[in-house]
């Protein structure tokens, strides 16, 4: 059977992380730096809010206490995450929020969204957690004052927050693990007269060869995994002052596309793919507020990303020989105003605009250009205890292009959120709904030999009810949520063979219904120079395949891939410059398969280790993944790695620079 | 693991094979109510490496895991074609596992090559040697490995496993017939949308002993994909098209005209239906099951036809075509989610089709009686495709007798294809009992 959409693949995890609501709760980091102002303003909003978003939070030394280099891997702690992972550092890898869909789960840098108009998720692996301040995840809307429409756009929101630097630094770091793996670092920071950045270039290159075992009744396989190697290069600049904010990304990277262990009687052949990419965006904000009641913010944004992927190869007998290109062009603009006429009310409206370029040298392909502009009104309302949330979002998509099967009709829709919140000693209730839709995207619609320009938008629609706890100040606390939510999916976008041909086409097709439980609870201890922090999350849910009422196979059965139950424990414990943290993940048995009961992933425990000290600048870390080498996949016959070893050092500038720095002052 | 019969997916009749035969068994045995035995492909999801063997016996699906369970391993990714070599010798190309592998009637392993990378289908000539067609550019061949720009046919002569010969066809060869000692080999083209190369019209004749190509029959229809059945001296070989310009088609060819040297377009007859899935049936016709697609209007036709291919030859497509299959065979197809693959049993009349449902569920085999009489619906595995009926033990237990082929019914070699020129000393099937031919 052919297959036309190209694959992907992933890579591996540590991690751990924190899971606070409650932003500017009270951890004190072990080494605190009295003079880390960090920006003021943020705090400052961040002081404001009580807590109504359903949110999760991972952040300062907590995040960098993790044992892990992508987002992916600080993600997948949070309550309700599922984490793909086709294995490998160069795999691909993306985060499913409450069984939403990749592609319901928008990620934010800066508040300014990560696009991929071709096939519309985010690749994690390409995002580094070194040049991060925060790391948190919103389920339906973030609730700030003056967001922008798109926003509000996505079933989920995970957001980046960029570091702002608070001294001149310089800092390198190498690193070597597993698997023929190794990176250097370096970065520069400055923070003068008001304005900070940072350049922080970063090159790995792993050959990724793990070894794996399939071990059953039927077989007993091992192996190294093949063709699974990557190589980048990451260069990312950021200016800051006040209100405003810029930042710059590129990355190449160079990566092999191994496939599913299949039974093969050698090596000889191989179904090798290979990938090149190139991401580069630069990204502007600026906020600013006038008075007390007025707040005007814009964004701006220009995306380039190329993508080779060649299969041109002769140990490559299975599959078209392809050396094909891939071009997006990408233009985002917007604007947001929010005004509170008196303390107890906030209005916001924001307009955004983003205009797509895709291009690629597939047979019958031409480029094809989308327009999105999306429009949102929102009220927020907080009187004593009660607080109100309310939205209304407009999209409008529309497309051109010189395709022969012509251009998707224009797709507009009005979608609304609300949310509503209570408190009482320092308990928050809150209880929201959320209705949103993903459109199709480019390759959905377009794609030579699989698109299909009738499709339908795939929309969710989410319930919530949530509590949420928080007690202590300084330097013990605790906190705690829980929510309970039921989603709707209808009208999936899917990839299926056409009946009565051998082709395959995109297609509305799939409802599911989702009933769950997140939960999480953290706690923060620190007394003369120890700290100790505990934070577990777990996500309970029944995930149901709600499609075809005919077919008791598959009606009402669990959806593929969707554990029943998963969490995650982090505990670190520092004392004066050594930190361990110690993080257990567990993701219960997942079916991939309605065709035989034994058709499914084992259920899995993911034990990580990272040890850290630090001495005048320098700084050894030392990391465990997968600590008891469980063997253990997120798609079948795609074996992750087992227990790997990382080791890490870096030497930073910046007490000698900062002492320079006095004398002349 | 014990081998648990598979509960019927739906409550709809019991087998009626199976009722009769147990019914008789006692007393008298029957021969048009031979014990049904099949053998099922589910080429399971790609790169899953979770091809499976169905094996049904009797009216119920004996294991839907039979290869695992007979040699304790797995058969492979995307089992694609599965035929009977000989009387003791079963083929099976697993496509994405490049391997051809090859068991005994009752299902052991008795060897497997992997020098046929991206093999798809097979044909034999009843004896020695197995044809592969493959998309790979690559062959491993007891004088060692040869290359070609194109797809190609490989010779495995089955007393050593080894590929002997080999010659290049066009881009992408997919179905393959054996004919009076030639290979019509149909050429798909089928990698053109992503490779820098057209579809193929070109269906090859390829002299067997020799491995060199006749001549080349232009069809005029392009992309020639999917199985191909044989009745006799035709073939019913499936065009797609291309989904965007080019409709979709069936050819009905000629091997005796092709033979005998008469021009190109002396050699077929396309029709305007798809045969996406096709079998011949026990009366040398011609099922096929299919749809026109077109992705400008993402719209399409299904067809289900019946197609009498010397009718077809002598009114030049005119008539010949039906779309009549027996009883409710035709509604029962309908009414599926995914019709994935249709054949009738050789030895029995038994008509059979699968419906591959939801892809991640397991498929359902149909079965019918000869008359169309819906026997039975059985929960199998993933993406059910590719069937082999196996003889009546109980009949072959009493012994191969000489025959004349003259009594009037249709003959059918092992490969469960008709055949109207019968040779001398071979073994063939008539009225569900083997016979040697005088």
């Amino acid at each position: 059977m052919k297959r036309l959409v190209f694959r992907h693949k992933r890579c591996f995890p540590a991690a751990m992380c924190a899971i606070c609501a409650s932003i500017c709760s009270a951890e004190v980091p072990a080494e605190v730096r009295p003079d880390s102002a960090i920006t003021l303003k943020e705090l400052n909003v961040s002081a404001s809010r009580k807590p109504l978003a359903t949110v999760q939070e991972l952040k300062g030394t907590d995040l960098q206490s993790l044992s892990s280099t992508s987002i992916a891997d600080a993600l997948k702690y949070f309550a309700g995450v599922q984490i793909k992972d086709y294995g490998g550092l160069g795999g691909l890898k993306t985060v499913n929020v409450r069984s939403l869909g990749a592609q319901h789960v928008g990620v934010y840098i800066d508040g300014i969204r990560i696009t991929n108009a071709q096939n519309g998720t985010v690749d994690l692996g390409k995002y580094s957690l070194s040049t991060l301040e925060s790391v948190s995840l919103y389920n339906a809307n973030k609730l700030d004052i003056c967001q922008s429409a798109s926003e509000f756009a996505s079933g989920a929101t995970v957001y980046m927050r960029t570091r702002r630097p608070d001294r001149d630094s310089i800092s390198l770091l190498g690193g070597w693990s597993s698997f023929h793996t190794w990176r250097a670092r370096a970065t520069a920071e400055f923070a003068r007269k008001g304005w900070c950045g940072f350049i922080d270039a970063e090159y790995l290159n792993s050959r990724g060869d793990y070894p794996f075992r399939y071990k059953s009744q039927y077989e007993d396989t091992v192996g190294r995994r093949r063709n699974s190697d990557i190589e980048f290069t990451r260069v990312e600049g950021t200016l800051f002052k006040g209100g405003f904010s810029s930042h710059m990304y590129a990355y190449f990277s160079e990566r092999g596309c191994p496939g599913g262990i299949v039974r093969r009687l050698s090596d000889k052949y191989n179904n090798v793919g290979r990938e090149w990419d190139t991401d580069i965006f630069v990204q502007a904000s600026y906020e600013h507020s006038f008075g007390r009641q007025h707040r005007i913010k814009a964004n701006a944004k220009y995306t380039y990303e190329y993508l080779r992927y060649n299969t041109d190869y002769p140990e490559n007998q299975n599959t078209a020989r392809v050396d094909n290109h891939y071009w997006q062009n990408d233009a985002y603009a917007s604007i947001s105003y929010s005004f509170s006429p008196w303390h107890f009310l906030s209005l916001n409206c924001g307009y955004d605009a983003r205009i797509s370029w895709l291009d690629a040298d597939l047979k019958k392909f031409c480029p094809v250009r989308r327009l999105d502009q999306k429009a949102v009104l929102a009220a927020q309302f907080d009187w004593r205890s009660l607080r109100l949330a309310a939205s209304i979002l407009y999209q409008h998509y529309k497309d051109h292009t010189e395709l022969k099967t012509g251009a998707a009709d224009p797709l507009s829709r009005f979608t609304p959120a609300i949310t509503l919140g209570y408190s009482f000693l320092g308990i928050s209730l809150r209880g929201w709904y959320k209705c949103i839709f993903r459109a199709p995207t480019l390759n959905d619609l377009y794609y030579t030999q699989a698109g299909n320009r009738n499709l339908k938008p795939e929309y969710t629609r989410q319930w919530n009810v949530g509590v949420e706890y928080q007690y202590g100040r300084g330097p013990w606390s605790v906190s705690a949520q829980a929510d309970a939510y039921l989603n709707y999916i209808d009208n999936r976008i899917v990839c299926l063979p056409l009946k009565g041909t051998y082709t395959w086409s995109m297609m509305n097709y799939g409802k599911t219904f989702c009933r769950g439980l997140n939960a999480t609870l953290s706690g923060v201890a620190a007394t003369r120079g120890w700290r100790f922090s505990l934070t577990a999350s777990l996500t309970w849910q029944k995930d149901l395949n709600r499609t075809n009422p005919d077919d008791p196979d598959t009606y009402d059965k669990p959806i593929c891939y969707s554990p029943t139950l998963s969490y995650g424990i982090t505990g670190i414990i520092a004392w004066r410059m050594i930190s361990l943290t110690v993080s257990d993940l567990h993701v219960s048995k997942r079916m991939w398969s309605y065709a035989d009961p034994r058709d499914i992933l084992e259920p899995y425990n993911n034990v990580d280790l990272k040890l850290t000290a630090r001495y005048l600048g320098i700084t050894a870390s030392l990391e465990v993944n997968d600590l008891l080498d469980v063997q253990y996949e997120h798609i079948p016959r795609y074996p992750m790695p087992g227990r790997s070893f990382r080791l890490t050092l870096s030497y930073s500038f910046d007490a000698i620079i900062k002492s320079v720095k006095t004398r002349k002052i | 693991m014990p081998n648990m019969p598979i509960a019927m997916k739906y409550t709809k009749m019991k087998p009626m094979a199976a009722a009769a035969c147990l019914a008789l068994a006692a007393s008298l045995p029957c021969a048009s109510e031979a014990r049904e035995r099949i053998i099922l492909l589910n080429e399971g999801n790609w790169q899953a490496d979770n091809g499976r063997i169905s094996y049904f016996d009797d009216g119920r699906v004996v294991s839907n895991e039979w290869f695992r369970e007979t040699n304790g391993y797995k058969l492979g990714d995307t089992p694609n074609d599965i035929i009977q070599v000989n009387e003791s010798l079963i083929a099976i190309a697993v496509n994405w596992s490049n391997i051809v592998q090859f068991i005994t009637p009752d299902g052991k392993a008795v060897a497997a090559t992997e020098d046929v990378p991206n093999n798809r289908k097979l044909a034999s000539d009843g004896g020695d040697y197995v044809y592969v067609s493959s998309y790979g550019h690559e062959v491993g061949t007891v004088d060692g490995m040869a290359y070609f720009t194109k797809g190609y046919v490989a010779k495995i002569d089955v007393r050593t496993f080894k590929v002997v010969d080999a010659v290049e066809v066009g881009y992408e060869p997919e179905g393959i017939a054996f004919y009076k000692g030639r290979l019509f080999v149909a050429n798909t083209g089928g990698y053109a949308f992503n490779e820098n190369h057209d579809y193929e019209t070109t269906v090859s004749v390829i002299d067997a002993k020799t491995m060199s190509i006749e001549r080349n029959i232009d069809t005029g229809q392009i992309n020639l994909y999917g199985k191909m059945s044989q009745s006799g001296r035709y073939l019913c070989i499936n065009s797609p098209g291309d989904y965007y310009d080019t409709p979709a088609a069936t050819i009905i060819l000629d091997c005796d005209a092709a033979l005998e040297g008469r021009p190109d377009r002396e050699c077929y007859v396309p029709l305007p239906y798809a045969s996406t899935y096709n079998c011949t049936a026990s009366d040398g016709t011609f099922y096929a099951i299919g749809s026109r697609y077109s992705y400008y209007t993402g719209e399409y036709t299904f067809n289900y036809v019946c197609i009498d291919p010397a009718k077809v030859f002598e009114s030049s497509g005119g008539e010949g075509v039906s779309e009549k299959m027996p009883g409710s065979v035709i509604d029962d197809i309908k009414g599926m989610a995914m019709p994935y693959g249709i054949y009738v049993n050789p030895y029995s009349g038994y008509i059979y089709a699968t419906d591959a449902g939801e892809f991640v569920a397991a498929g359902a085999l149909y079965q019918w009686t000869p008359d169309g009489e819906l026997a039975g619906v059985h929960k199998v595995y993933i993406n059910p495709a590719h069937f082999l009926a196996l003889p009546d033990e109980k009949n072959e237990s009493a012994e191969i007798i000489e025959a004349d082929a003259t009594s009037g019914n249709i003959i059918f070699n092992l490969q469960g294809i008709p055949v109207s020129n019968p040779v001398p000393g071979q073994i063939y099937i008539s009225n569900g009992k083997k016979f040697i031919h005088k």
